[in-house]
C-alpha cells in the first residue's frame, strides 16, 4: 500500500473541485473540462455523474500501453477507468453462461451450457483462463460496475450520487448502509449458488483477485455514498467496510427470511459496532493525548526542560 | 555442426549478456515475421489474404537450434534429429524434466478436459469430438486426451487423430497404443502430415477413419487442435497457425504447450539455463548416445519466442484469445497457449 498519496491526491482534488456548484452553475465550464482531457474521449452517456458533469472519463481510445501506466487501484477522478474487464468473446461466452448459473452453479457445465447457446463448441471455454473463477468474476465485476445505476436511483439522481458538499457524518453512514444493501441483493439470483462460489473463491491461488474485487467494491460503496475523507480513515473505512461486507454475504447464504430481513438487520449491527469501536478508539486516542500533554507539562513545570 | 564447439565453449559465460543481444539481432534478421509490425498494418485479420511470410517457402532463412538454415533445411535436420531419438525419447523426456513433464501434460490435458458437456436437458448432451494432436509421434497427449474422454467425462465420441510428420515417432506412439483399451484404440487414428500443410497426408496403419490420403484434414472439421512440445521445430511457425485456423471449427481450440521464457525469475532462469545446456547434452550422450540432437533441443527452445510474442503470433493468425492468452508453467518454463477460432460473422 502506498502510504499518503490517495487521501493526499484526494485532497488536492477537492481543493480544485470545491467550487462544484460554480461549475455546475456555468455551462461553459465542463466543455473546458473536457478539452482539458484532450487526448480522452469522454462519453457522457453512461457515466453517473457525481462531481461536475463526468465523474470518471471513460478512456476508450487511449493506446494500450498509456492505459496500463495510468491505471489505478481506487476510485480517481484523474485516472481513466481501468480498461474492460473482459473481451468480446469472453463477454459472449459468459454473458450467457451467466443465465445458467441459477440451474448449474458456478461449474464448467454453466460455462459449456453458455457457450452451446452462444453459437460455440462445448471445448470453447477451455480458452478462459481461470475456468469457473471466471464465471465468479464476471458476477462481481458486473455487479459491481451496475452499482452506480443502482444507487443513482436509490439516491433520485445522477447528480446525487458521489461526494457532495453538505453531506453530514450521519448521511454517508445511511449511504453506506443503503448501497451496501444494494450489492448485497444484486446476490439474491445466485443466492443459492453463492456457497459454492465462496469455496471457489477462498482456493488459494484465487484468493488475491477475489480480495481485490472485494477491495474494489468497498471503495465503490464508499464513493458512491459520498464519501470524501483524506485522513488516514480512508484506509480503516474501506477495511472495515470489506469485513462486514465479506460477512453480511456469508450470512446472507443462509437466510431463510422474507427478503432477506434477518441480513439486513446483521448488516445494521456490524455497521453500528463499527461506529462505536470507533467512538471508543477517538475517546482512547483523546485521552491519551490529553494525559501525555499534561504529564509533559507536569514535568515542565518541575523544571525538566522538554 | 563445425560451429559446435566454439558454440559449446561460448554459451555458458555468454548467457546473460552478450550472447542474449546477439541473439536478438539474429533472431531479427532470421526470424522473416515481425508480429508487432503486421499487427500494424493488418489490424483486422480476415484470413482472407495469407501474408508472405506464412507462406512456407523451402527457401526462406529459419533457424535451427542457433544456426540459420533454409526452411528445407530445416525440414530435413528435424526429421534426422527424431528420427535418431525416437527409441529413447520418453525415457529422455523423463530424465532432462526429472519427470515434471508428465505434471505438465497432465495439466495441459485437465485444463482443456476433451470431452466434457453440460448436464442439459435435451436428447444427447454429449456431443461428438475431434481432436486433432499434432506432432503428438508418442501418443503422450492423446493418450491422456483418450483417458479423459472416455473415462471420466464418459464420453466414447471423443476420436483423436496424431498426426506426425515423422513416421518414426508415429511408429512409437502405434506400439504404445497397443496397451489401451480395444474402445480407446478404435478412437485412435495415426496421421503422417506436415503440419504446415494438411492438404496433404498420409495415413500410417489401416484403422485411420474418415481420411483418404488424398482429401487430407478438411476445412473446419477439428474441435480441438493441439501441439505439445512440437511447434519450435516447425519451419514455419506462422503457415501452421493458419493451417490450424483452416481445420478448427468456428468455435475449436488451439492449445499448444510449449518449453518458453523464464525471464521473470533471474535466478531461477539461470540455474535453468546451466541446467538445459550443460545437463542436458550430456545426457542425451550418455542415454541416447546423440549429443548433437539433444544440443538442438536446447538451442531450439532458447530460439522460440517469449510468452507474448508467440500469443500475439495466434492473434496474428485470426484467433482469438482469453485474458492474458496464456499460463505458465513451472516459473515460465513451459507455457500453455490457448486460442479460439472466433465464430463466423
Amino acid at each position: 500500500m502506498r502510504p499518503s498519496p490517495i487521501p493526499l491526491r484526494r485532497a488536492a482534488r477537492q481543493i480544485l473541485s470545491s467550487s462544484s456548484t460554480i461549475r455546475a452553475a456555468a455551462p461553459a465550464l465542463p466543455t473546458a473540462r473536457r478539452s482539458l482531457n484532450t487526448s480522452t474521449s469522454t462519453t457522457g452517456s453512461d457515466c453517473t455523474c457525481g462531481n461536475g458533469s463526468s465523474r470518471r472519463p471513460q478512456i476508450q481510445q487511449l493506446p494500450k500501453q498509456q492505459q496500463h501506466q495510468q491505471r489505478s487501484s481506487y476510485h480517481s477522478y484523474d485516472h481513466p477507468s481501468s480498461p474492460a474487464a473482459f473481451t468480446p468473446v469472453e463477454e459472449s461466452i459468459l454473458s450467457v453462461a451467466y443465465q445458467h448459473v441459477p440451474s448449474h452453479g458456478f461449474t464448467s457445465s454453466a460455462l459449456a451450457a453458455g457457450a452451446r447457446d452462444a453459437g460455440y463448441l462445448d471445448i470453447s471455454p477451455t480458452i478462459l483462463p481461470e475456468g469457473a473463477f471466471t464465471l465468479i468474476r464476471y458476477h462481481l465485476v458486473k455487479q459491481r460496475e451496475g452499482l452506480a445505476a443502482r444507487a443513482s436511483d436509490l439516491f433520485g439522481g445522477e447528480g446525487h450520487v458521489g461526494a457532495r458538499p453538505g453531506l453530514s457524518e450521519r448521511e454517508i453512514k445511511a449511504r453506506v448502509e443503503a448501497v451496501t444493501w444494494e450489492r448485497l441483493l444484486a446476490n439474491a439470483q445466485v443466492i443459492g449458488r453463492w456457497q459454492e462460489a465462496l469455496a471457489i473463491m477462498a482456493q488459494p491461488s484465487y484468493v488475491p483477485p477475489s480480495l481485490k474485487e472485494l477491495a474494489l467494491l468497498s471503495d465503490e460503496i464508499l464513493f458512491l455514498a459520498g464519501d470524501s475523507s483524506v485522513d488516514p480513515s480512508w484506509y480503516t473505512k474501506r477495511a472495515s467496510l470489506s469485513t462486514i461486507y465479506a460477512a453480511a454475504e456469508l450470512f446472507m447464504t443462509n437466510d431463510h427470511s422474507p427478503e432477506f430481513m434477518d441480513t439486513r438487520a446483521f448488516l445494521n449491527r456490524r455497521l453500528r459496532e463499527v461506529n462505536e469501536v470507533g467512538g471508543v478508539f477517538r475517546n482512547l486516542r483523546e485521552w491519551v493525548g490529553f494525559t501525555a500533554t499534561a504529564g509533559v507539562n507536569v514535568l515542565r513545570s518541575k523544571g525538566v526542560r522538554i | 555442426m563445425v560451429a559446435r564447439p566454439a558454440l559449446r565453449r561460448a554459451i555458458p559465460s555468454s548467457l546473460r549478456s552478450t550472447s542474449s543481444k546477439l541473439l536478438h539481432a539474429e533472431s531479427r534478421i532470421s526470424r522473416p515475421f515481425s508480429t508487432t509490425l503486421q499487427s500494424q498494418q493488418k489490424p483486422n485479420n480476415n484470413n482472407n489474404s495469407v501474408p508472405e511470410y506464412a507462406i512456407p517457402d523451402p527457401a526462406r532463412p529459419t533457424h535451427f537450434g542457433f544456426e540459420t538454415v533454409t526452411e528445407a533445411e530445416k525440414r530435413e535436420r528435424v526429421a534426422g534429429v527424431f528420427t535418431s531419438v525416437a527409441e529413447s525419447y520418453d525415457r529422455m523426456n523423463d530424465l532432462m524434466s526429472f519427470g515434471w513433464h508428465r505434471v505438465w501434460k497432465d495439466h495441459f490435458v485437465a485444463s482443456l478436459n476433451p470431452g466434457f458437456s453440460p448436464l442439459t436437458s435435451s436428447s444427447d448432451p454429449r456431443a461428438p469430438q475431434h481432436i486433432l494432436d499434432i506432432a503428438g509421434g508418442t501418443g503422450d497427449i492423446a493418450f491422456r486426451m483418450l483417458h479423459t474422454a472416455h473415462i471420466l467425462n464418459g464420453n466414447p465420441d471423443v476420436r483423436v487423430t496424431i498426426s506426425d510428420i515423422n513416421p518414426a515417432m508415429l511408429s512409437v506412439g502405434k506400439q504404445r497404443s497397443a496397451a489401451l483399451p480395444a474402445s480407446q484404440q478404435a478412437a485412435l487414428s495415426f496421421l503422417e502430415a506436415n503440419a504446415e500443410d494438411l492438404t496433404q497426408t498420409k495415413p500410417l496403419g489401416a484403422n485411420q477413419v474418415g481420411y483418404s490420403p488424398t482429401t487430407g484434414v478438411p476445412d473446419e472439421s477439428v474441435d480441438l487442435y493441439t501441439v505439445a512440445f512440437g511447434i519450435r521445430n516447425f519451419s514455419n511457425i506462422p503457415a501452421a497457425l493458419r493451417e490450424a485456423y483452416r481445420v478448427l471449427k468456428p468455435g475449436g481450440v488451439f492449445a499448444c504447450l510449449e518449453f518458453s521464457k523464464a525471464d521473470a525469475h533471474p535466478l531461477f532462469n539461470t540455474i535453468y539455463k546451466q541446467w538445459s545446456f550443460s545437463a542436458i547434452p550430456l545426457i542425451g550422450q550418455l542415454v541416447a548416445g546423440d549429443r548433437d540432437s539433444y544440443q538442438y533441443l536446447v538451442e531450439s527452445i532458447e530460439k522460440f519466442p517469449s510468452q507474448e510474442d508467440f500469443r500475439d503470433m495466434i492473434v496474428d493468425a485470426g484467433f482469438v484469445v482469453g485474458g492474458k492468452g496464456y499460463e505458465d508453467l513451472t516459473g515460465g518454463v513451459a507455457a500453455i497457449h490457448k486460442g479460439m477460432k472466433p465464430r463466423r460473422k
